[in-house]
């Protein structure tokens, strides 16, 4: 069928019909093309985006590209201060933050409760110490304060809250925590750590979408909060770390494990260190948005195989005379497959320059705000490629098996018109 | 002008051609035998329904008849396979349609150069081919006019010039004036005479038009599927 000579006459004829074909038919098939294209790559895109959204946010406010964290049997990475001294010669790291962590309880409105029966109005949470300015440079937490200030570099008995504690603010009810009342920039509420009771005011409240790390954490003084732990050799629960641009995640968690951190805490890179569900959800998107994906190629491929069959079955005589006076019926179909060739070959590139000139980059600057997270476009260009040669290869055969209908009626019937 | 024929290139034998529709068979042709000599133009006229454009289906291997033989350069059709036929028909005969049966999107030289093409003719060569069978019927200002920008007389000139662009063996005309006004079908006419006086093109011609036929070397009249005269213009013939 594919013989050289087949698609030499095949090429010649697509080429001319492409040209003198009606202008508006060529630019709607061609737009069809192009949606079909972006629906492939887009709706998955930010299906999978949604979750990388989330998985940027934990890297971007909480874990850093890599992240060292107490191992499980541990309650404090050990040797703190010489790991962080190691860290710091490292060339790959620009930027860290060490932390304190604990759980803990924050408490409001227990100076007004008069009925000592009713249930307190307190939480669970997890409570984060921090340097303020060593975790500002490290996460912005400064920019996202919602109500209130960021903490100051030597305040105590001072915290962050993040939004889901608050009332007003809360995206509904999560396992073990409750939302606090009537709790304002200024508002004293009681903290306890470690059986360590503590008052402390709040001083801002952190906005977040609902899968924010930050989202049901307290912020306070690293220091402060070291104390209520009762920590006094300086061993941290996490130390965050961002690296130089160009560094592999991967490659420098192995170098530190290499290193012998690994024997004193765990070392995880950004993927590993979200929480468990991040990935199987990711995976669930991409089949779902893949299923999607999948009805608009069934859908724009019955287009092109209605758009050729009407080509096709209009010139049935045509074609017919074309077979009559000798020209063969492959380079006929041929010619009807480089037609949807073109037509999918344009769209998808069309489509390319759109996605990669303008929406993968325009979301990631202004990502989608979801409830769940800021979604953005996860395209990564070898598999939309894959996508375009499967659009391609099901719009040649879409262009295909009309053609073959008609060109395998009876060469005279189809001269004749005769059914 | 006298003409010599020469040997005999095809040779119809009892032939018989029906067609089935549902329980009934219309017998179209029954039982047709003559034979046409190189060089020679046969016209074929009969009333409409006759059975004339049947005939000459199965003799330019469109269609297959139901008995009978049919010889076409020696080679009994009916042993042909469709890719003999195919060849056949692109590299021995050409073909003029009653309705010009151009492609609407291919240009007057485009339409004669596709076949060419096929025939594995080099695209120059067959662009100079076309050009040059263009301005044997008279085309030569509208080797670029789409057929919808041609009139119905020129388009069947640009059918003309397709069939004969690569000197075919036997050229099959049918109806090719049907559709033309007196002038274009004149015209039309003088090309085919030209095209046997001068190149000894055998035609093989179906019309109904009786005037048309003067020109012929033989009219074969048919009626009811079968020749019920043969009247050869001995002045054609040596």
């Amino acid at each position: 069928m594919f013989s050289f000579l087949n698609l030499r006459v095949g090429w010649y004829l697509a080429r001319r019909q492409i040209h003198r074909a009606s202008r508006w038919t060529t630019v709607l098939i061609v737009f069809v093309m192009m949606l079909t294209f972006l629906n492939l790559v887009v709706v998955t895109g930010i299906l999978v985006g949604i979750v990388e959204g989330i998985t940027d946010l934990f890297r971007a406010q909480r874990t850093g590209d890599v992240v060292i964290r107490n191992l499980d049997a541990k309650n404090y990475i050990e040797n703190s201060p010489q790991v962080l001294s190691f860290l710091k010669t490292l060339p790959q790291v620009a930027n860290m933050s060490p932390r304190y962590q604990s759980s803990g309880t924050i408490e409001a409105n227990y100076k007004t409760q008069t009925d000592q029966t009713a249930k307190p109005n307190e939480t669970g949470a997890t409570i984060i110490g921090v340097d303020p300015t060593v975790e500002n440079s490290f996460s912005h937490l400064s920019g996202l304060i919602k109500e209130g200030t960021y903490l100051s570099p030597t305040g105590y008995d001072e915290v962050l809250l993040g939004q889901q504690f608050i009332d007003r603010y809360s995206f509904g009810e999560m396992p073990g925590l409750t939302a606090l009342r009537n709790v304002y920039p200024g508002t004293t509420i009681r903290l306890t750590v470690n059986g360590h009771v503590r008052e402390v005011v709040v001083k801002g409240i952190i906005g977040t979408t609902a899968n924010s790390p930050l989202a049901a954490s307290v912020y306070m003084s690293g220091a402060e909060l070291a104390q209520l732990m009762g920590r006094t050799d300086y061993n941290l629960n996490e130390i965050a770390i961002r690296l130089k641009p160009g560094i592999d995640p991967k490659a420098f968690t192995a170098l530190l494990k290499n290193s012998g951190i690994s024997d004193v805490a765990k070392v995880q890179t950004f993927e590993e260190a979200i929480p468990n569900g991040v990935a199987e959800v990711k995976n669930t998107f991409e089949m779902l948005g893949n299923a999607f994906s999948s009805v608009g190629l069934v859908a724009s491929s019955i287009t092109i195989f209605i758009v050729i069959f009407i080509n096709a079955i209009t010139r049935r005589k045509f074609i017919g005379i074309l077979k009559g006076i000798g020209i063969s019926g492959e380079a006929i179909e041929i010619a009807y497959m480089f037609q949807s060739f073109i037509y999918a070959v344009v769209g998808s590139l069309i489509g390319l320059v759109l996605l990669y000139g303008f929406l993968v980059p325009y979301i990631s600057a202004h990502p989608i705000v979801l409830p769940i997270s800021n979604a953005i476009i996860d395209a990564p260009l070898q598999g939309t490629l894959v996508r375009v040669v499967i659009l391609v290869v099901a719009t040649v055969i879409a262009g295909y098996i009309p053609a073959r209908m008609i060109v395998n009626k009876n060469t005279l019937d189809s001269i004749l018109g005769r059914e | 002008m006298a003409h010599t024929h020469g040997e005999t290139i095809i040779e119809v034998k009892n032939l018989i051609k029906n067609f089935k529709t549902g329980d009934v068979i219309t017998r179209v042709l029954k039982g047709i035998s003559f034979t046409v000599r190189r060089g020679e133009w046969i016209a074929i006229i009969g009333r409409s329904g006759a059975g004339k454009s049947t005939l000459m289906y199965q003799m330019s291997l469109l269609d297959d008849p139901t008995d009978g033989e049919i010889f076409i350069l020696g080679r009994e059709a009916h042993s042909l396979s469709e890719k003999d036929k195919m060849a056949l028909r692109l590299v021995e005969f050409g073909f003029v349609f009653q309705d010009y049966a151009l492609m609407p999107e291919l240009t007057a030289t485009e339409n004669i150069v596709l076949p060419l093409i096929m025939e594995k003719v080099p695209l120059a060569l067959a662009e100079a081919k076309a050009i040059d069978a263009l301005k044997k019927v008279g085309l030569e200002d509208r080797l670029r006019s789409l057929p919808a920008q041609l009139s119905g007389g020129e388009q069947q000139r640009v059918s003309i010039a397709r069939a004969i662009a690569e000197r075919p063996q036997i050229l099959f005309a049918d109806e090719p004036t049907a559709n033309l006004d007196r002038e274009s079908s004149n015209k039309v006419m003088e090309i085919f005479r030209d095209l046997h006086e001068e190149g000894r093109q055998t035609i093989i011609m179906v019309t109904h038009e009786e005037e048309y036929t003067k020109v012929a070397d033989r009219v074969i009249t048919i009626d009811d599927g079968k020749i019920v005269a043969v009247r050869e213009h001995s002045a054609a013939m040596s």
